[in-house]
């Protein structure tokens, strides 16, 4: 029997998640099926309030953020047990636990995960963008280890909150993940590299993978395309306050975006983890 | 002592104060709900009859159980009563939330109403019902429809009688501190629903309404990336599908086995209404412009 369960496709925001969705989307598409940014086919997001609040059977609407963060664990493994919820689903939750203990993303319901994981450098002009806020306060934002989304005590989100804490400690929290077994894939390597790391990724979400189907999947999937469907039918995933949400997708941006100063900033608050993931060399130089 | 409430046409004798629901002196025949306090309610039930719908809720032919963790638990029986048990210390104000919410709901459901997740705002002679997710907005825009003087009949869960009628809820709008500053609504006397939590009951007028309405509209209440606003009449089968999206607990209704039962509840409803799928901007919406939206296009299809 094929094991059952959810996967996770896990990042930091900003970090190829929707690329990666939209190529995974592609190929689980049938051959006939266009490209509909707006339909992605693989899962809802981790976050989702519905689901919780379909499984729970009362509204999270009503209940305070730790009791929320006790109760997405249930959810989830009853989804994934009981209701049959397989999908990948997208999920920009550090890999944390609630205050009983328990990983809020459930070890049991959890079939495998893959962390889309991107330079910080190249982050911190995106996440900007997408936040319509300036580079510093992104760069702020990015070491603040309180950090969230969709936090707003006054008022009602569809999103649950998200804590993500430092663009660090969220790498870390889930490429050291005990609980669960998690790929890394580096956004750098997906540009490289595309089939042989889509490859890599899809095999250890559990899929067969057909290369000549991949390659048309990646094909579907270039950033000029989806930078085209967002303006000609929208996304609605960008948010309300960013401009667009395919805005530029290069690898090294940031060499023409950021301030020495600013570059300085991110090496001090993040060095650790950037030599770790290959974004630093042995002088502590980006690379 | 329980003391004596009135809501969904119901008579409730509750040893539990009910402060969000008319109170009523006395009964000439028994309650329809009794709601008492049972401290044995600790541990999921047993036995063959029981299924379990989610980690928290169970159901059996006749009764239905829910556990709020760390708030209480629930056990629904015969659509006649709810018997409570607080966990620990937590406050009546949070064990109401979800007494007046899913446990009513599942209550209603058992008595055969079509119950929908929305609320309900009386125009006349007839009403219109407000229905989306949780976050569209519905609870604001009810409160900004009470502020111009309408009566909100039932705000979050709608239960519709076999004719068509919508019957008059709990007289309270469950408002986040957002939406009240941005009705200008002073937050200073309210209370909050739950003690943690910037989100509060707005008391509405009790006496307003007090009988069924039929319903003659349906707005479906959803966001969009566009500026302004978009209504779109539905026709037809295209009535169907939203009013089952928009069932309150779907997940307790097919546990209860009443699928049957919904799907001919909505068929029917749905050729008594008008219908229209309305999409606001997702942020910074001007809810009075909404409102006078759905005023005018009421007034083009008029209630007789």
């Amino acid at each position: 029997m094929t094991k059952r369960g959810l996967s996770w496709l896990a990042s930091y925001p900003k970090s190829g998640n929707t690329w990666f969705r939209v190529v995974l989307s592609a190929y689980l598409g049938s051959d006939e099926t266009e490209l509909d940014l707006n339909a992605l086919q693989t899962g809802m997001i981790g976050s989702s309030r519905l689901w919780v609040d379909d499984v729970a059977g009362f509204d999270t609407a009503d209940l305070t953020a730790p009791e929320i963060e006790r109760l997405r664990p249930h959810a989830y493994r009853w989804s994934a047990l009981h209701d049959g919820v397989a999908g990948y689903h997208k999920i920009h939750d550090a890999y944390l636990y609630n205050d009983a203990g328990e990983p809020i993303v459930d070890p049991v319901a959890t079939l495998g995960a893959v962390y889309l994981l991107r330079n910080p450098l190249d982050v911190a002009p995106s996440f900007a963008a997408h936040l319509a806020v300036d580079i510093e306060r992104a760069i702020t934002l990015m070491a603040n280890p309180d950090a969230s989304l969709s936090r707003d005590g006054k008022g009602l989100n569809m999103q649950l909150v998200q804590r993500l804490g430092t663009w660090s400690s969220h790498v870390e929290s889930w490429v050291n993940a005990a609980e669960i077994s998690c790929h890394v894939l580096r956004y750098e390597d997906m540009h490289a590299t595309p089939q042989q790391s889509f490859a890599a990724a899809f095999a250890a979400l559990g899929l067969t993978v057909d290369h000549a189907k991949l390659a048309r999947a990646i094909s579907m999937a270039e950033f000029d395309k989806l930078a085209h469907l967002e303006q000609s039918a929208g996304f609605r995933e960008r948010p309300s306050k960013a401009k667009k949400f395919f805005r530029s997708g290069k690898v090294g941006g940031w060499r023409h975006s950021l301030t020495p100063d600013q570059v300085a900033r991110i090496i001090a608050e993040h060095g650790v983890v950037m030599q770790r993931m290959g974004y630093l060399d042995a002088q502590g130089q980006p690379i | 002592m329980p003391a004596h409430y009135q809501a969904y046409g119901l008579t409730i004798s509750s040893e539990i104060e009910l402060p969000e629901l008319p109170q009523v002196s006395t009964l000439a025949h028994p309650a329809d709900l009794s709601i008492t306090r049972d401290p044995s309610l600790t541990a999921a039930p047993t036995g063959e009859d029981w299924v379990q719908l989610s980690p928290f809720a169970w159901t059996a032919p006749t009764a239905f159980m829910l556990l709020v963790p760390d708030v209480a638990w629930f056990l629904v029986e015969n659509g006649q009563t709810i018997r409570v048990a607080p966990v620990g210390d937590i406050d009546m104000a949070s064990v109401r939330v979800f007494l007046l919410g899913s446990a009513i709901g599942a209550l209603l459901f058992q008595r055969g109403y079509l119950v929908l997740h929305g609320n309900a705002v009386d125009m006349g002679d007839a009403c219109m019902l407000c229905l989306g997710v949780s976050g569209a907005g519905k609870s604001t825009l009810a409160a900004a429809f009470a502020a111009r003087g309408y009566s909100v009949l039932a705000d979050d869960v709608v239960a519709i009688n076999n004719v068509g009628q919508a019957l008059p809820g709990i007289p309270r709008i469950k408002i986040w501190r957002d939406a009240a500053e941005r009705l200008c609504v002073d937050t200073g006397s309210l209370d909050r629903i739950r003690p943690q939590m910037e989100k509060f009951n707005l008391p509405l007028p009790q006496t307003l309404v007090s009988t069924p309405r039929p319903v003659k509209w349906v707005f479906l209440l959803g966001k969009h990336e566009k500026p302004g606003f978009e209504l779109t009449h539905l026709n037809g089968i295209g009535r169907f599908g939203p009013l089952m999206a928009n069932t309150y607990r779907r997940r307790f209704m097919e546990g209860m086995r009443l699928n049957a039962d919904h799907l001919a509840q909505c068929g029917r409803f749905a050729g008594l209404v008008q219908m229209a799928q309305v999409r606001r901007p997702e942020t910074g919406f001007d809810i009075d412009g909404l409102v006078d939206l759905l005023l005018e296009d009421m007034s083009k299809v008029p209630s007789a």
